[in-house]
C-alpha cells in the first residue's frame, strides 16, 4: 500500500498510538476498477440497521424501529447509542445500500440502448427498490427527516451520489460542463419523481413512470432551448463586438 | 493541601494551611514517603508529578474536602451550565426500556462510576421512570471516596428510588471492579470522574469487562482545549484565574480547585481519548460511510469545554 505525500503527512501528524487506526482502511476518494471499496458500514452497524429496516413498514422511520432492530440483531436497547442521529441513520442506510445495490439490480446486455433510455430504466429500478423493501408507504417520514436542517447536507450528498451512480451505470462519458449539468438535472428529476411516487396509488406505479417520462421530455426540450438561446446570445455578442470595431472602437 | 513543598500544618476545622517554622505533628504523612524513588513510576497530579501509588490517596483527599459543597461549587464554576450538560448527557443516552404489550419488563442495570453525589444516577432514574415508564431500571452508584458516597446516600434517602431498591451504593476503585460481575451491566457512565483516575486505560478495560455485549460506555468530561483559539484564551483565564479564587472564597480550599483546573489541562484531547476508548475494544458511534478513524467519535459541548464520549461493546 503506497502513501501519497499528503497521506504520509497526515499519518506523521497523528499521535503514534493512533496511527494504526488511520492506516486501517485506505479509502480512495475515487472509484477504482482494480480495488474493491470496503463495505460502507461496520458489521455491527449493518446488522442493526438491516434488521431495523424490516420493522420500518410497521413502525416507520423511528427510534422504535431502531430499538427493535437492535434487539433482533443480538444487541441491547441501549445499543442504539451507536446511532447519534437516530432515525435519520436508518434513512441514510436505506439510501446508501440501495444506491450501491443498483448495479446488481439491473444490467444492460443490449448495447444498442441509448444513454437516455438506460437512465430512465435505472431511475425506475431505483424507485422500484423503494417499493420492494416496503418503505414507500413510510417514505414521506423519511423525506421529513431528510429535510431537517442538520440532515440537509448529508441528504443532498446522497442525492448527488445517486445521480452520479445512475449516469455512470448508464455509460455517460462526458468530460465537459455537461457532466455537472446532467447530474444536477437528474438530481432534480429523481427527487421530484420520488416524492410523486409516495402519493402514487396506481398498479405497478404506472403513473410514476409517466411522470418521469414527462420530466425527461421537459429536460430534453428545455436543454435544447437553453443551448439554442446561448448560441443566439453568443452570435449577437460577437456581432456587436465586430460592429464596434468597424466604427473604430479599440476592443 | 500540598504536602510536598512548604513545611506547615493544616487546621482540620477550616482546612487552611499555615506556614510554621516548626513542623507540627498534625502532618499526615512522614517526610520520607514524599520523595519519589528513582525507579518508581510517576504520574501527574495536576501539574505536579507524584508516584503512581500516591495519586489515588491525594485525589481522595481532594474529594473528601470538596464533598460537602460540591454542587454549589459546580454551579459557581460553570455558571450553572453543568446542569445542562448532565441533562443532555442523560437524555442522549435515553436509559430505560419502553414497556410493550408482549415483552416482560426487565429493566436496565446502570453503573455510575465516580458518581458519588448521585447527580447522574438521579437523572437516569428520573428519565427511565418518567419518560420511558420503566420502573425496573436500577443504578449502582460507585465512588472511591466514602464522603462523596455519603452525599449521594443523603440525596437518595428521601427519594422513592431508595424505597423501591432501585439504587445501591458501592465503594470501589474503577480500575478494579471486583464486586461487579463480567457482562452484567447495560450502561456504564462516568461523569467528570475519569480525569482523576491513575490509569485511565485500565478503567476503560474494566468497563469493557463489566459491560454486557451491546452495552454502552459513556463518559462526560472536560476537554483540555476549546476549538476556537480566542475563546480558548478567555476560557483559560477564567479557569486558572477565577476558579481557584472562587474555591478559596466559598470553600476555603484553593488547592483543591487548583488541582481541578490543572487536571483538566492534563487530560488527553477528545481525539486521543476516543482512540483510547477504541483501543479498549469499544465501537465508536457516528462512524458513517464517509467517516475515517476516530474523527467523529465524540460530541463537544459548549464550544468544547466538555465532551461526551461513547462506546458500544461489540456483541
Amino acid at each position: 500500500m503506497s502513501l501519497t505525500p499528503l497521506a504520509l503527512r497526515n499519518v506523521l501528524r497523528t499521535p503514534a498510538s493512533l496511527r494504526p487506526l488511520l492506516l486501517q482502511s485506505p479509502r480512495a476518494c475515487y472509484h477504482s476498477y482494480e480495488h474493491t471499496q470496503p463495505p460502507p458500514y461496520r458489521d455491527a452497524d449493518a446488522a442493526i440497521l438491516s434488521s431495523a429496516l424490516t420493522y420500518v413498514p410497521a413502525q416507520g422511520f423511528t427510534q422504535e424501529a431502531l430499538t427493535l432492530g437492535a434487539k433482533d440483531a443480538g444487541y441491547l436497547d441501549i445499543s442504539t447509542n451507536l446511532f447519534p442521529k437516530g432515525a435519520f441513520e436508518l434513512v441514510k442506510y436505506h439510501l446508501v445500500t440501495q444506491r450501491l445495490g443498483l448495479k446488481d439490480r439491473i444490467q444492460f446486455p443490449d448495447e444498442k440502448m441509448g444513454v437516455g433510455r438506460k437512465v430512465r430504466s435505472l431511475v425506475l429500478e431505483r424507485l422500484r427498490a423503494n417499493a420492494d423493501t416496503g418503505v414507500v408507504n413510510r417514505w414521506q417520514e423519511a423525506l421529513a427527516l431528510m429535510s431537517l436542517a442538520e440532515n440537509i447536507p448529508t441528504s443532498l450528498r446522497e442525492l448527488s451520489a445517486l445521480s452520479d451512480e445512475i449516469w455512470f451505470l448508464a455509460g455517460d462519458v462526458s468530460v465537459d460542463t455537461s457532466w455537472y449539468t446532467k447530474r444536477a438535472s437528474l438530481s432534480g428529476i429523481y427527487a421530484a419523481t420520488e416524492i410523486y411516487q409516495t402519493t402514487d396509488q396506481s398498479t405497478d406505479f404506472k403513473d410514476t413512470e409517466q411522470f418521469l417520462d414527462r420530466r425527461l421530455e421537459e429536460l430534453r426540450v428545455m436543454g435544447g432551448a437553453v443551448g439554442n438561446t446561448l448560441e443566439w446570445v453568443g452570435f449577437q455578442g460577437g456581432a456587436l463586438v465586430n460592429l464596434m470595431r468597424s466604427k473604430g472602437v479599440r476592443i | 493541601m500540598r504536602l510536598s513543598a512548604t513545611p506547615g500544618w493544616v487546621c482540620n476545622d477550616c482546612r487552611r494551611s499555615f506556614a510554621s517554622s516548626v513542623r507540627a505533628q498534625q502532618q499526615q504523612q512522614p517526610a520520607s514517603s514524599q520523595h519519589v524513588r528513582q525507579d518508581e513510576k510517576t504520574t501527574h497530579f495536576g501539574f505536579d508529578t507524584v508516584a503512581e501509588n500516591l495519586k489515588a490517596s491525594r485525589v481522595a483527599a481532594v474529594f473528601s474536602s470538596v464533598a460537602s459543597n460540591y454542587d454549589t461549587m459546580n454551579d459557581l464554576m460553570s455558571l450553572g451550565i453543568h446542569r445542562l450538560w448532565k441533562d443532555h448527557f442523560v437524555r442522549s443516552l435515553n436509559p430505560g426500556i419502553r414497556p410493550t404489550a408482549s415483552a416482560q419488563p426487565q429493566g436496565q442495570k446502570i453503573l455510575d462510576i465516580a458518581g458519588g453525589t448521585g447527580d447522574i444516577a438521579f437523572r437516569m432514574l428520573d428519565h427511565a421512570t418518567n419518560i420511558n415508564r420503566d420502573t425496573q431500571t436500577s443504578v449502582i452508584v460507585s465512588d472511591i471516596n466514602p464522603e462523596m458516597l455519603g452525599e449521594g446516600r443523603k440525596r437518595f434517602s428521601t427519594s422513592p428510588y431508595q424505597a423501591a431498591g432501585r439504587v445501591s451504593f458501592m465503594e470501589a476503585n474503577a480500575e478494579q471492579l471486583d464486586q461487579v460481575e463480567s457482562s452484567s451491566i447495560d450502561l456504564y457512565t462516568v461523569a467528570f470522574g475519569i480525569r482523576n483516575f491513575t490509569h485511565k486505560q485500565k478503567a476503560l478495560e474494566e468497563a469493557f469487562r463489566v459491560l454486557k455485549p451491546g452495552g454502552v460506555f459513556a463518559c462526560l468530561e472536560f476537554a483540555p482545549n476549546l476549538n476556537n483559539l480566542l475563546m480558548n484564551a478567555v476560557y483559560k483565564r477564567w479557569s486558572f484565574g477565577a476558579i481557584p479564587l472562587i474555591g478559596q472564597i466559598v470553600a476555603a480550599d484553593r488547592d483543591s480547585y487548583q488541582y481541578l483546573v490543572e487536571s483538566i489541562e492534563k487530560f488527553p484531547s477528545q481525539q486521543e481519548f476516543a482512540g483510547m476508548i477504541r483501543q479498549a475494544g469499544f465501537l465508536l458511534p457516528g462512524q458513517g460511510p464517509e467517516d475515517e478513524g476516530v474523527k467523529a467519535g465524540w460530541e463537544d459541548l459548549t464550544m468544547g469545554i466538555a465532551a461526551i464520549h461513547k462506546g458500544v461493546k461489540p456483541a
